[in-house]
């Protein structure tokens, strides 16, 4: 039963995974008919093209093989990728599981029929595993029907044992996180789950640039992902990583059954004694909770602190990596006339705003979906509810919701960018302040999009407003990407933010997408209202 | 502050949320006067919780209004709400937040805290707000939204089943804490399920079943609603007065079995005890049967489909 009951509570993730993991791949592949060419030479030379646009991601994914060929080529710029966005998916279930659930009771029922805590999560574990490779099956069906649209076929076993690959590194950062949420207390679980799957994901990628992290690279997850590419021809694929990976995942959702038998339900493994102290009688005494839009940052306050220093820390990372990628590029003599005569004296900003700037992208439409994430569990829990209960019109919590957002984001993009600036100072990178801070000012209505689409979609239907928002943050990804390959219409290339966002480090603001970018949100914030004033709350 | 004269501070009129398959609240037309302690009695499902969303302007009405002191209750729902004060049925989830935090927050939304009122609150129902939401039990959460409802010291008390939780100190505490607002100007319209709650405190009662308001009540006849599942136990050898007890006013329903006797007791026990007043009663249990049990006697109507089991 409980193995049932963990795929109907995580149906809409099921679901909006699967479709993302089968259009991405349905379009990466469909897409490198489009792009690559149909001679040898043609191929040849888009592969050369893809190696080198490859190491200016050697920090996020391992370089490819054979991108000339379309199993390369997808491996590379889809199957990665998914991989990272399972692990986001593990940590979300992990967590949804161990706490979310737990907080709400369900974990609590489950144990009053009968059910052992170990066969709880093993239950838990075995439908999370279902889910990820119904999700993966529909990547591979993508795959497949990409192919056939090239009139091309594939060997089938590369392209199981890649599946294979993704359900296992998906598996692995189920149980690092399950493992993690059982240590420390709930309210700190999805910030510490979420800090070692990070770490462990830069431990390996950043071991491919810094060789002093080699030695320790061992002990992540995403290392055993990286030692198989098997949908390429002449990939490989290596049985031992992929038992590796299992063995974490196993080895971790039963470290956390253990914890799971020691702790207290909605406690921690390692318990800080309460101190005892007087009661206290009265409200928090912190003028910030009475005052609009400064007691939701307040509120917030820890997590606006780790995206914050996250982001600065980051902003350090890619400056070094700056320098490395650039000498990648120009040890490439083909390159070097293309360099000097494309982005002439502006090299280092050109990559620095190519490589900083697309993860800034990434990390504030991710940051925008934790605030509807928080939107949407207000209507659940009951604080939507109460919230209303006080003299404070709907339309005023939607506007007060995203002008928090607005804050957090400019706090985090200022010092982010501020860290930016200094860190390439010191590298000797010079950039143009005003292109820099107007550059980081862009992502304000960028997140600001993602946010109005998700406070329309938590207005409207708050318990698939994170799947779908997910969904359309994939979407719009794929449009920037693939709108100039499929030649789609111009007015729906410019729905995406990614596209809009341009490159403003380079080449300055663009006003017009600016403008649209500030109607999008606009359009989003204006539905919300008017749908948040439609419907009904707590029924 | 006391409400207007004149301006019922609850007016409903043929006030409908149809949620299809009958489920829902059907033509409800009611009104609650100033300071009245108005209960609102009815099984689960039957439609309370739905009422107040409505009056709260959380759920629009499918058809029909709902007035809170002249003011319609979607269209004006902002100026409604500065003069109510509002208990969940269900307690928000703060996290970890503290119970401070909490009022902090909320009452930063109404614009500022009656500090005193608070601390005067927390020390009454002995809530420790320096702890976090998450670490309270659950009657400690309730208190906390008791708190919540009261610190404003509203015209207009909203409270959706208020008890639940709390043990039997803490509830004669809010009693009183209800008769104290009552009797400085405050209106109140509390729903529950337990019976005798609704007789403990209000002076009129309305009774919803299957979304349909059945009867307003005025106290007394809630009394002889009132209805007790009795077993008593004779002593071995004595002789059970069969035909006294059968004979007694309210008394219905009586089996035998052996020296044990089981029967329901509409209103006053006083003619029970007269009829086994000269026998040797070695136990007397008396519960009180469910407000489905209740309708079932008082009533006479079929029970609903969906607690048939």
């Amino acid at each position: 039963m409980s193995f049932v009951l963990g795929l109907r509570l995580g149906r809409w993730g099921i679901a909006g995974f699967s479709v993302a993991a089968l259009v991405s791949a349905f379009v990466q592949t469909a897409g490198f008919y489009q792009i690559a060419g149909h001679t040898a030479a043609e191929r040849t030379a888009f592969g050369a093209s893809m190696a080198t646009l490859a190491t200016q991601f050697v920090a996020l994914f391992p370089p490819p093989i054979r991108p000339d060929t379309v199993g390369g080529y997808v491996e590379f710029r889809g199957i990665h990728p998914l991989a990272i966005l399972f692990g986001v998916w593990a940590l979300a279930s992990a967590m949804g599981f161990a706490r979310g659930d737990e907080e709400r009771g369900i974990v609590e029922a489950s144990l009053a029929t009968g059910t052992s805590r170990i066969a709880l999560v093993a239950s838990r574990a075995s439908a999370f595993v279902a889910a990820i490779t119904a999700a993966s099956a529909a990547a591979g069906a993508g795959f497949l029907a990409g192919v056939a649209s090239g009139h091309e076929t594939v060997e089938l076993r590369g392209l199981i044992e890649d599946l294979a690959l993704l359900v296992a590194v998906g598996f692995s950062c189920y149980g690092i996180a399950l493992l993690v949420a059982q240590l420390v207390p709930a309210r700190m679980a999805a910030a510490a789950a979420g800090g070692v799957l990070l770490a462990l994901f830069l431990l390996n990628s950043l071991s491919r640039v810094f060789a002093s992290l080699a030695t320790w690279r061992w002990l992540s997850p995403f290392r055993y992902y990286d030692l198989g590419q098997p949908l390429p021809p002449g990939g490989y694929f290596d049985t031992r990583a992929l038992l590796a990976m299992l063995g974490i995942g196993a080895l971790t959702a039963a470290g956390a059954a253990v914890a799971f038998l020691r702790r207290d339900l909605g406690g921690a493994l390692v318990n800080v004694p309460l101190r005892s102290h007087r009661p206290g009688y009265d409200a928090s005494p912190t003028v910030l909770w009475y005052l609009p839009l400064a007691r939701g940052l307040y509120e917030r306050r820890a997590g606006l602190v780790a995206w914050t220093a996250g982001m600065a820390v980051l902003a350090i990372v890619f400056v070094s990596l700056t320098r490395t990628i650039v000498n990648v590029l120009l040890s490439v003599p083909a390159l070097l006339p293309y360099l000097s005569s494309f982005v002439h004296q502006q090299l280092y900003p050109a990559v620095l705003g190519f490589t900083w700037f697309n993860v800034a992208q990434l990390l504030f439409a991710a940051l925008a979906i934790t605030y509807v994430a928080r939107w949407s569990a207000e209507d659940d829990d009951g604080r939507l509810e109460i919230a209303l209960s006080e003299p404070f019109s709907r339309a005023a919590i939607v506007v007060e919701r995203m002008a928090v957002l607005i804050l957090a984001a400019l706090v985090i993009t200022a010092v982010s960018g501020a860290t930016l600036y200094y860190a390439s100072h010191a590298e000797g990178i010079d950039l143009n302040p005003g292109r820099l801070v107007a550059a980081s000012l862009m992502l304000v209505p960028f997140a600001l999009v993602f946010a109005a689409a998700g406070s329309l979609l938590a207005a409207w239907n708050p318990r698939a407003a994170v799947g779908l928002l997910g969904a359309f943050a994939f979407a719009s990804y794929l449009d920037t990407e693939l709108g100039t390959i499929f030649k789609l219409p111009m007015w729906l290339q410019d729905l995406s933010a990614f596209k809009l966002f341009g490159t403003p480090l380079l080449t300055g603001i663009d006003g017009r997408n600016l403008a649209l970018m500030m109607l999008l949100a606009l359009a989003g914030l204006g539905s919300s209202i008017l749908a948040m004033q439609r419907r009904d709350v707590g029924a | 502050m006391l409400p207007e004269m004149g301006t019922a501070p609850i007016r409903t009129s043929q006030l409908t949320k149809n949620y299809g398959a009958r489920r829902g609240l059907f033509d409800l037309d009611l009104q609650v006067s100033g300071q009245e302690v108005f209960g609102y009695l009815g099984p689960n499902g039957a439609g309370k919780t739905t009422t107040i969303r409505l009056l709260m302007g959380m759920i629009r009405p499918t058809s029909g209004s709902a007035h809170i002191f002249g003011m319609d209750c979607v269209r004006d729902s902002v100026e409604v709400k500065r003069r109510v004060g509002y208990l969940p049925g269900d307690v928000p989830q703060f996290g970890s937040l503290s119970g401070g935090e909490v009022v902090a927050y909320l009452g930063g939304m109404r614009g500022g805290v009656d500090t005193r009122r608070v601390h005067a609150l927390a020390e009454r129902f002995e809530l420790d707000l320096s702890r976090r939401f998450r670490e309270y039990s659950s009657g400690n959460k309730q208190k906390l939204a008791i708190v919540l409802a009261f610190m404003h010291r509203p015209d207009l008390l909203i409270l959706d089943e208020p008890t639940g939780g709390l043990d039997p100190l803490n509830q004669q505490e809010f009693y009183l804490l209800l008769r104290e607002a009552r009797d400085d100007g405050a209106t109140v319209f509390l729903s529950s399920h337990i019976l005798s709650e609704v007789e403990h405190v209000c002076d009129r009662v309305g009774i919803v079943r299957d979304g349909k308001l059945v009867r307003v009540a005025q106290l007394d006849e809630l009394r002889h609603i009132r209805v007790h599942n009795v077993e008593l136990e004779f002593a071995p050898g004595e002789t059970i007065p069969e035909q006294q007890i059968r004979d007694s006013d309210g008394v219905e329903s009586m089996t035998v079995s052996g020296q044990r006797v089981a029967c329901s007791v509409h209103g006053s026990f006083e003619p029970l005890l007269r009829a086994v007043s000269g026998s040797r009663v070695v136990d007397l249990v008396s519960t009180e049967p469910s407000l489905e049990e209740i309708f079932l006697s008082y009533f006479k109507e079929p029970k609903p489909k969906l607690l048939k089991s």
